[in-house]
């Protein structure tokens, strides 16, 4: 086998095993475990990349056809059915790339019976689903060639040709169209100098000179990818015609820059317009400029250079307009994933393998590149990188390429990051204790937005020393008034505020385990001593809050538990004093000037995690109170 | 310590597990195309399906043919794969970290069941190991690595006891359980590519068995040809 | 005759009863900050919330039932409706989950619930179900100064623009909402510029959905066109 190949592939497979780590954590977690979506920018690579690049780059197809069947270019024969081929992986590949973006993927075909004949998407939809039919039944002769079981099937499906092909060209000039259609809807968000009412005219146009070079780099690369002489005279005339549309193309576009008055955005010095100039470059007047000149037309070099700017800058476009260049609008920062990213990747490397697949089976080519099936037998070879003995050329490939797959899948399941997932979106903010004095300004997270509170003004209104029971429900050993921080450490995430390891460890607790963990029951939670049969204090007889377990809730939660509560029930109570109540009463959105010299001694200081009270000796105070037990 | 044991438990734990799963999978099918390829070009296309059939569910009934010529063998065989089988997967610890990990759990072994099948394991895992060293036809067809395999089964078990059962240091109980996961996550890295894929094989054995009867027509001039005696009757 | 709210800016006295009771009548859960949320206070539990502008100005942020939406002329199965009675309201059985509503909205109001496996669009339906039981929508309800407040939309706009000729001096001479991409069912009269509650402050008067709507339209043209273009050109008329 082909050096070149057999690496492609062992490279192609270990990205399909890779992405299907990430595929399985993406449906069983969810979109926000796995993207770098927002609110303000709900499409990402999957559409960008997936849908609207992978749509423009299966052009190739209808394009090829129409040279062929329309056109009655004979001499593009032998590039019909590898475009044929391309176009309908590429679709294929599209669908299920959108499978992963979805948010409800298993309700895709509700398309089919609920219609809203407005929305450019449902116009998209049904034409991916009609053209990758049409796609399939343009096909679908190829692989029966290969019995003669089908025979009929076959030439009932070649008699139809011409009309499927023509059905293909209708749908593939609609819905490359309204893939630009989709973003008419959202002139506030779209940067000008992307956003055009003619945008579904632009794609169409992009996409035909798109569709031309697709043909001829993925003829390029596959003939450099089996060592065949690359059909470089076919490849120019693409390259010739290429020039034109591009150049239909430029003109267009600029003029309607030109039109609607955007022309000086397009040099005023922002990310946008070095963007928009890259984009313009790399894509149209390069290979225009490139493509004009005749040397660099038919020379081998000249084409790879040429078309691979053409294909990436018009992926680059699709990716502009699906959602780069909305950034500015929706003031939002996304960069994909790398979980995203491993996906698309994905994505494409199984319609590359699904495209060598065929290669090999079918008379894609007019002659099969390898068919390892038809090999005479060869003994088993030893192979020195795995140490075993693989048998004849398709076994042996076998072997290889899932092991691969099987190492790579692993790899990235191993990868996942598991406290993004855990996390659900909501970020550890550590919760640093009120400051002040007789009034505290209590601010966990330091944002300056926070809650004034006249500490001294409730230790009187509720009863002098004896109420601290009733707002400080839960104290550290030899405490008397712990502050709320140190149990609910985190602004909204809950907080476990027994410390296992501390009890257990030899500089600490010196706890053995069977002190409490029962004998003969699971060493879990849920059957251990509850914390205050040991420690005596830690409870207040007449605290107003039920500790069930000691997993502490959120700091915003408790603090809002505690007062609001109490609050609403004297609000109610007292006729006067209805302010009680209300949100705003209590929240501040800065700090009172008298308090700033205080808070900022204490913003600088060290965050304790635990009060130190000097002087005491812990071993003993507790086995004084076990004593008095 | 204590991230050594996170990362054993987290990636390392996926990893190993994906290798299991993945693995095992990979194993059967490519087995089932090895033994499509094989039936593809067989000679006699019709194989003896009732009776594959029939001994592939022999197997999975414990009283057997083999029960009768060595009964002791065979039940303290019995005993271990049943231990080996129902202590992970039905173990509370375990179904809580599943639950953690995933959302929902299953049927769980009381404490009792567990220790005892634990203890069970472990001694019929001892038994097989000293039977394999001094049965001379076991120890005629045994390599390196099949007296490996019983010793390296027992680590995650004998230490997974220790960590449930008996009052130990922090340090060693950390120590312990570092062990129990490290072995039990290489036993699943291992399981795919050795003889311990029997486990999903099992039901193909009979069928590849039998399929290997039905040599393509030209076998024995292809077998001439590896042993490089070409020409040579056969 | 279609319903509106009408929300005056200097009235609120940014108390946030209106969020609290938004969250009871529709059971959204308690709202923690998450990464993928904007900064306006919305998300997946808040349907409506009250932002906070310098010089004690608050202004109450909720989906603004504009009366041609975007979201849902292009959801692709209709799962956003616009009704008659004026709410804008969701479907979550037709729904594919396409988020192309999110992308269209000139507001940024509708938010998705991320961290769900089972995801849905959520936004404010105006308390559709309370309408159908002739109740007004929670938030003009509990609202304690009358700040926003519930009508039928003409009534309402008579309302606003006697406001505005009684305190010339006092309000902006304008109602947001008014003609706003082709009108909201969502009014605000105010002292200060609300302009940042869309994404470009002064969207037209022109619905969006007519964006699209002439190249939807040109769909059959185009379908038919290419096909007569592709057999004219194969020379299939020239037999007949």
């Amino acid at each position: 086998m082909n050096n070149r190949v057999r690496i492609t592939k062992l490279i192609l497979w270990s990205i399909v095993g890779f992405a299907g780590a990430v595929g399985i954590t993406r449906f069983l977690f969810g979109l926000g475990a796995t993207t770098n979506l927002t609110d303000a920018t709900p499409w990402g690579i999957w559409i960008g990349f997936d849908v609207m690049a992978g749509v423009a780059l299966a052009a190739g197809g209808f394009v090829i056809t129409a040279i062929f069947y329309i056109f009655k270019r004979e001499e593009f024969h032998s590039f019909v059915r590898p475009a044929v081929l391309t176009a309908f992986l590429g679709y294929l590949a599209v669908v299920f790339g959108l499978l992963f973006d979805l948010g409800l993927p298993w309700n895709i075909w509700h398309m089919m019976i609920y219609w809203n004949p407005h929305s450019p998407l449902f116009e998209v939809g049904w034409c991916v689903m009609l053209y990758t039919t049409v796609l399939l039944l343009e096909f679908s002769p190829v692989p029966l060639e290969e019995t003669s079981r089908y025979a009929r099937i076959r030439r009932i499906l070649m008699k139809f040709r011409f009309p499927l092909v023509l059905l293909g060209i209708m749908l593939s000039t609609l819905h490359q169209s309204s893939l630009g259609s989709l973003f008419l809807i959202m002139p506030f968000k779209l940067h000008p100098l992307w956003y055009s009412h003619i945008l579904p005219l632009l794609f169409f146009i992009s996409a035909v000179a798109l569709g031309l070079m697709m043909i001829a780099y993925e003829s390029l690369v596959s003939h450099w990818l089996f060592r065949r002489k690359p059909e470089t005279n076919l490849v120019e005339k693409l390259a010739k015609a290429a020039v034109w549309v591009l150049s239909i193309y430029f003109i267009v576009k600029m003029a309607d820059i030109w039109l609607s008055g955007e022309w000086h955005l397009m040099f005023d010095g922002s990310w946008e317009s070095y963007l928009f100039i890259l984009e313009m470059l790399i894509s149209t007047v390069i290979p225009i400029i490139l493509f004009s000149i005749k040397k660099v037309r038919t020379s081998t070099a000249g084409q790879w250079v040429g078309s691979s700017m053409v294909v990436f800058g018009m992926i680059f476009n699709r990716i502009n307009v699906g959602g780069l260049t909305m950034l500015r609008a929706t003031g939002d920062t996304y960069v994909p994933s790398w979980m995203e990213i491993t996906i698309s990747l994905g994505v494409v490397s199984a319609a590359c393998l699904a495209f060598l697949f065929a290669i090999e089976r079918f008379h894609i080519w007019k002659e099969k590149p390898q068919d390892p099936e038809w090999e005479p037998y060869t003994p088993p070879v030893f192979d020195h990188t795995s140490e075993v003995w693989l048998g004849t050329p398709p076994l042996a490939a076998r072997t290889k390429y899932t092991l691969v797959l099987l190492l790579s899948f692993a790899l990235g399941f191993a990868l996942i990051p598991s406290h993004k997932i855990e996390s659900k979106g909501v970020e550890i903010v550590p919760v640093q204790k009120a400051r002040g004095g007789d009034t505290l300004f209590i601010d966990g997270n330091h944002d300056e937005y926070g809650v004034l509170f006249a500490h001294t003004q409730h230790i009187d209104s509720l009863g002098q020393k004896q109420s601290c029971d009733k707002c400080h429900h839960m104290n550290m050993p030899m405490d008397k008034a712990t502050g709320c921080w140190e149990c609910h450490r985190y602004m909204y995430s809950p907080t476990d505020a027994f410390n296992h390891d501390w009890h257990a460890d030899a500089h600490g607790g010196n706890i053995a385990c069977t002190q409490c963990h029962p004998k003969g029951k699971e060493r879990q939670a849920e059957t251990a001593k509850k914390c205050d049969d040991c420690h005596l204090d830690l409870l207040p007889s007449d605290n107003p809050i039920k500790v069930e377990n000691y997993t502490a809730p959120p700091y915003v939660t408790a603090m809002h538990e505690l007062c609001v509560s109490c609050h609403k029930k004297k609000a109610e109570e007292l006729s006067d004093k209805k302010n009680l109540a209300l949100c705003t009463t209590c929240h501040q959105s800065a700090p009172p000037k008298y308090l700033k010299a205080e808070i900022s001694k204490h913003l600088s200081g060290p965050y304790f995690n635990h009060v130190v009270i000097p002087g005491v000796n812990l071993k003993q105070e507790k086995e004084q109170l076990h004593k008095n037990e | 310590m204590d991230a050594l044991l996170d990362f054993a438990r987290g990636p390392f734990f996926r990893f190993s597990f994906a290798i299991m799963a993945l693995g095992l999978l990979r194993v059967i099918v490519l087995d089932l195309l090895g033994a499509y390829d094989a039936y593809r070009k067989a000679g006699e296309k019709d194989l003896p399906w009732g009776l594959i059939i029939s001994r592939s569910l022999q197997w999975f009934i414990p009283i057997n043919r083999v029960f009768k010529y060595r009964p002791i063998f065979s039940s303290i065989s019995i005993l271990f794969h049943v231990g080996l089988l129902l202590v992970p997967v039905f173990l509370f610890a375990h179904v809580h970290l599943w639950k953690q990990a995933i959302g929902f759990g299953w049927f769980t072994l009381s404490k009792e069941w567990a220790d005892w099948l634990t203890i069970l394991t472990i001694a019929s895992g001892i038994a097989l190991f000293i039977g394999r060293v001094f049965t001379r036809s076991s120890s005629f067809l045994s390599r390196f690595q099949d007296y490996l395999w019983p010793l390296l089964l027992l680590v995650p078990f004998i230490s997974g006891y220790v960590c449930a059962n008996l009052t130990i240091s922090p340090k060693l109980y950390q120590l312990l359980m570092l062990t129990h996961v490290l072995s039990a996550e290489l036993i699943f890295i291992l399981m795919p590519f050795t003889k311990i894929a029997h486990c999903v094989l099992m039901p193909l054995s009979q069928f590849v068995s039998n399929l290997a009867w039905k040599f393509p027509a030209d076998t024995d001039d292809a077998i001439c040809t590896t042993l490089n005696k070409k020409g040579a009757p056969v | 005759m279609s319903v509106a709210i009408l929300t005056d800016i200097t009235k609120c006295i940014g108390c946030l009863e209106c969020v609290s009771a938004c969250k009871t009548v529709n059971n959204l859960g308690t709202d923690v900050p998450r990464v993928w949320q904007k900064n306006d206070g919305l998300s997946a539990q808040n349907w409506t919330s009250v932002l906070q502008k310098p010089g004690n100005h608050y202004i109450r942020k909720q989906c603004r039932h504009c009366l041609e939406p975007a979201c849902a002329s292009v959801c692709p199965v209709g799962a956003l409706q616009k009704t008659p009675e004026g709410p804008v309201i969701y479907d979550s059985e037709r729904c594919l989950g396409c988020r192309y509503c999110m992308m269209a909205c000139p507001y940024g109001i509708p938010r998705y619930d991320w961290d769900q496996v089972v995801p849905y669009i959520r936004k404010c339906i105006m308390c559709y179900d309370r309408l159908q039981r002739g109740q007004q929508p929670a938030c003009t309800e509990v609202c304690p100064q009358k700040a926003t407040i519930f009508g039928e939309r003409d009534e309402l706009l008579a309302e606003a623009h006697h406001r505005i000729k009684q305190e010339p001096d006092t309000y902006i001479h304008k109602v947001w909402g008014e003609h706003e991409v082709g009108g909201t069912s969502v009014l605000y009269i105010s002292d200060i510029d609300l302009g940042f509650l869309a994404y470009q402050p002064n969207p037209g008067a022109t619905p969006l959905p007519a964006t699209t709507r002439l190249a939807m339209k040109a769909v059959p043209f185009a379908f038919v066109g290419m096909g007569g273009r592709c057999m004219e050109s194969t020379g299939l008329f020239d037999d007949g």
